[in-house]
């Protein structure tokens, strides 16, 4: 309590505050535009921070990423483009919310659940560091492997009603995966001998195509003219008590599942909030509404991309290994400021980490203040004509390609992705799937191969462990699901179904 | 009236793409520093704080510009195709000795200026803590009596990491099970939560878990003993050769004028003297060594005819 109560001094300085406030407004900015990602905003600001002292460094660089993350819902709220591949869960319904007139309230629900997502996790920072990041040492190979098996087996739950095609994609974002060099052979592997796909085909750049190009290509084919791009009802921002009600559960949950996943070092938000709004769309009454604008949905999306910081900063804080990818990042500007996190760190400069916490929570605090305060104007900067629009998504889409590896290749493969969106769009192929593909794929594969290898070729060995028997299981419980669901719901008519 | 507009804006474009500034003695405008790596990473790091010391020095901003991508490859190529005027300059790591072997890229240090090398890293043989293996001697022991049994991990196929654990299988006649993973980061995470016997690490990767207790080093694969460990013996001092060591260095497109290669590698040395720069060494457990571009050539150069010899043999099994 000493520690925390000197953690809060050190942070509650009008100059600490101040380069808070600026990470914070910095953060929402990089966050907000798809290309610029938190990683890259705390990896750009690191050098700025070297000429100040430590807790005001901090302060910047923890309000960037605290920030950035709440922020990538909103375009993808309002514009159906995920800010960062944290946010691709948050499309699913608050994309829905927002073209049915909802508009304020899911940025209302967005910011609301990153206040208690964050607030959650890092809770779990200071009262249980060392079991939570005992429990992410125990992910070895063979884990991630059951960990990506189970993402996998959710790629019918994020079809949005069409499972064939949902498959079908899911299984392309599969075989994309496989594209650069052989994770264990460093073989290269349908790079048509261009230097650029040895590493693969580049996420990002990927997911502004499909997102973002898609959307716009999608909306242009349609006709329609220059009319608005959303109804111009923006609706209450804050929800009501029966709403607040409704998101408690899915918040809650989100926020759990996003801690722990966080707390795995080769997992992040992206996979955290995938899992989230899958497992509360099973657990709620009206299962149904997902995927058409759920509250539910969307907060447990959010709460678990957000809950998945404080996870990823306690496996950092606490064994010096990064937790995703900003908090790798955030390791080398630690050092730089003379601090190695580890063990250590919690005994020598017990302060040190409650400052840390104090930071990020009252970052959090920012970040929602101004997710609300910015509800209005930002949903209102959406009823400009759509030509304005799509010309200003797509020179931001070409710039965040290029700016993230300085890579004209990436630029060519968002048009590419582009191109797929728009063709996925006109045939009602869901996107979930095909993204869960691509970014499971790699985890799974590499994996596996790796477990293989450490087991000396034994199947029984890599499967008969404790986590991995619990991840098949939770797959084969999810792939079992839709019949366990029917049973329960037959008796009684099918109340609650279209 | 579309095609018109077009046609306006191209022109436009390529005007001003023609302009030509009046240019001054070198250094008259920014120099460009192409990282072969992302952001936030060692190599990112030290190019920041070379560029930042460089810039009082030259009296020009020196802006850092990340380009990963296939072991720093594309960067490689990229930087060595721009004109030679100075004005754009590469940070080179050890791959650049490397990638031409791995078949990565068409590219070599035969095909650049070197300027100077800046820093090394020593490979590091790490176990758990409570692994029962206390030193070099015993761990061989094991490994002999069970040849291809025990797992040591390493930064990804074909990376300097997994050079040095096949040269450490060559020269002790051990035969080891190699695991590779997405960086030092990911194998040493491994390696902590016991899912691996061992690894293969850089020096200062590995000292954070050893000052936390978590991991032990058995040996410095290495001519020399490190400074971080002091007390751990180099591979030599048991009769064997030691492995390669990780650097870190700057280059030029070949041709450089040799006013300007001067100019450049005097700011660089500037830089390396900053207090910034050493302290950057210390705090990454790098060690700071200067080679001025005939020397760097020099090292540069046999490291590549290494490489050439070793990576071919040494991969031929696969992973």
């Amino acid at each position: 309590m000493e520690s925390f109560a000197a953690g809060l001094q050190a942070v509650l300085q009008w100059d600490v505050l101040l380069f808070l406030a600026t990470g914070v407004l910095l953060g929402a900015v990089f966050g907000a535009l798809p290309g610029l990602t938190a990683t890259m905003g705390v990896a750009v600001l690191t050098p700025l921070t070297f000429w100040v002292s430590a807790e005001k460094g901090l302060a910047m660089l923890l309000g960037i990423y605290c920030g950035a993350i709440p922020a990538g819902g909103i375009p993808a709220i309002l514009l159906n483009i995920p800010g960062t591949p944290a946010s691709i869960a948050a499309t699913w319904d608050g994309y829905p919310m927002a073209k049915a007139g909802r508009a304020g309230l899911a940025l209302g629900i967005n910011a609301a659940t990153a206040l208690m997502g964050q607030w959650i996790s890092f809770a779990f920072l200071a009262l249980a560091a060392f079991p939570i990041a005992a429990f992410g040492l125990r992910f070895g190979p063979a884990e991630y492997f059951g960990l990506a098996l189970f993402g996998i087996s959710l790629m019918a739950g994020v079809s949005s009603g069409n499972v064939l095609k949902g498959m079908l994609a899911g299984m392309f974002g599969l075989a994309l995966s496989t594209v650069g060099l052989d994770p264990m052979t460093a073989w290269p592997r349908y790079t048509l001998g261009v230097s650029e796909l040895l590493d693969g085909v580049s996420f990002i750049p990927f997911m502004i195509g499909l997102f973002g190009l898609g959307e716009v290509l999608g909306q242009m084919t349609e006709g329609g003219g220059p009319r608005a791009a959303l109804p111009p009802a923006l609706g209450r921002i804050l929800p009501r008590w029966s709403e607040w009600k409704r998101m408690l559960r899915p918040g809650v949950l989100g926020s759990g599942v996003g801690t722990l996943v966080g707390a795995i070092p080769a997992a992040g938000g992206d996979i955290a909030s995938v899992i989230a709004w899958e497992q509360a769309r099973r657990l709620s009454r009206r299962g149904q509404e997902f995927t058409k604008g759920s509250v539910e949905g969307l907060a447990a999306a959010t709460g678990a991309c957000n809950a998945a910081i404080g996870g990823a900063m306690t496996t950092m804080l606490t064994l010096g290994i990064p937790g995703d990818a900003p908090s790798a990042v955030l390791i080398g500007a630690l050092l730089i400021h003379g601090i190695q996190p580890g063990p250590l760190l919690f005994r020598d400069h017990a302060g040190l980490v409650y400052t840390i916490v104090v930071t990020m929570a009252l970052a959090a605090v920012g970040i929602a203040v101004l997710g609300l305060v910015a509800a209005r104007p930002l949903a209102r900067a959406l009823r400009i004509p759509r030509p304005w629009l799509w010309a200003g998504i797509v020179l931001m889409g070409i710039v965040g390609s290029y700016a993230l590896n300085n890579s004209v290749a990436d630029v060519w493969v968002m048009f590419a992705a582009g191109l797929l969106g728009l063709l996925c769009r006109r045939f009602a192929v869901p996107l979930g799937p095909l993204v869960l593909g691509l970014i499971l794929g790699p985890i799974m594969e590499a994996n596996l191969r790796r477990a293989l290898i450490l087991s000396r070729g034994d199947w029984g060995a890599v499967l008969d462990r404790p986590i991995v028997m619990f991840f098949l299981a939770a797959t084969v419980a999810s792939l079992l699901w839709p019949l366990i669901r029917k049973g329960r719901v037959a008796p009684g008519s099918a109340a609650g179904s279209k | 009236m579309r095609p018109l507009r077009l046609i306006l804006a191209l022109a436009a474009v390529l005007a001003l793409g023609g302009c030509h500034r009046s240019e001054g003695p070198y250094p008259s405008r920014e120099i460009k520093l192409i990282v072969q790596a992302a952001p936030g990473g060692l190599s990112d790091t030290v190019s920041r704080v070379i560029a930042a010391g460089m810039e009082p020095v030259l009296g020009v901003p020196v802006v850092c510009e990340n380009k990963p991508g296939a072991a720093g490859a594309l960067a490689f190529s990229y930087v060595t195709r721009r004109p030679p005027d100075g004005y754009t300059i590469g940070h080179g790591p050890v791959e650049i000795a490397m990638v031409r072997a791995l078949g990565f890229a068409q590219v070599g240090p035969e095909d650049m200026d070197l300027l100077c090398l800046v820093s090394k890293t020593q490979p590091v043989l790490a176990v758990h803590a409570d692994a029962p293996w206390q030193d070099l001697g015993a761990f061989l022991k094991a490994a002999r009596q069970r040849p291809g049994f025990y797992v040591v991990g390493n930064s990804g196929t074909g990376s300097i990491w997994h050079i040095n654990a096949l040269l450490l299988e060559r020269t002790t006649g051990i035969r080891l099970i190699h695991c590779p993973f997405g960086g030092s980061s990911a194998s040493l995470t491994a390696l902590l939560g016991r899912h691996l016997d061992a690894a293969v690490a850089g020096a200062g990767e590995v000292a954070p878990h050893v000052a936390a207790g978590g991991l032990r080093v058995l040996a410095v694969l290495d001519a020399r003993r490190s400074r971080i460990f002091p007390d751990i013996p180099a591979i030599t001092e048991f009769g064997y050769e030691p492995g390669a060591s990780a650097w870190s260095g700057f280059y030029a497109p070949r041709g450089l004028p040799a006013d300007r290669r001067d100019k450049l590698v005097a700011a660089i040395r500037r830089a390396f003297e900053t207090p910034a720069f050493q302290k950057v060494c210390e705090q990454r457990g790098m060690e700071p060594v200067f080679l001025p571009p005939e020397e760097f050539r020099k090292f540069a150069l046999e490291q590549a005819q290494f490489f050439a010899r070793v990576i071919p043999e040494l991969l031929k099994g696969g992973a």
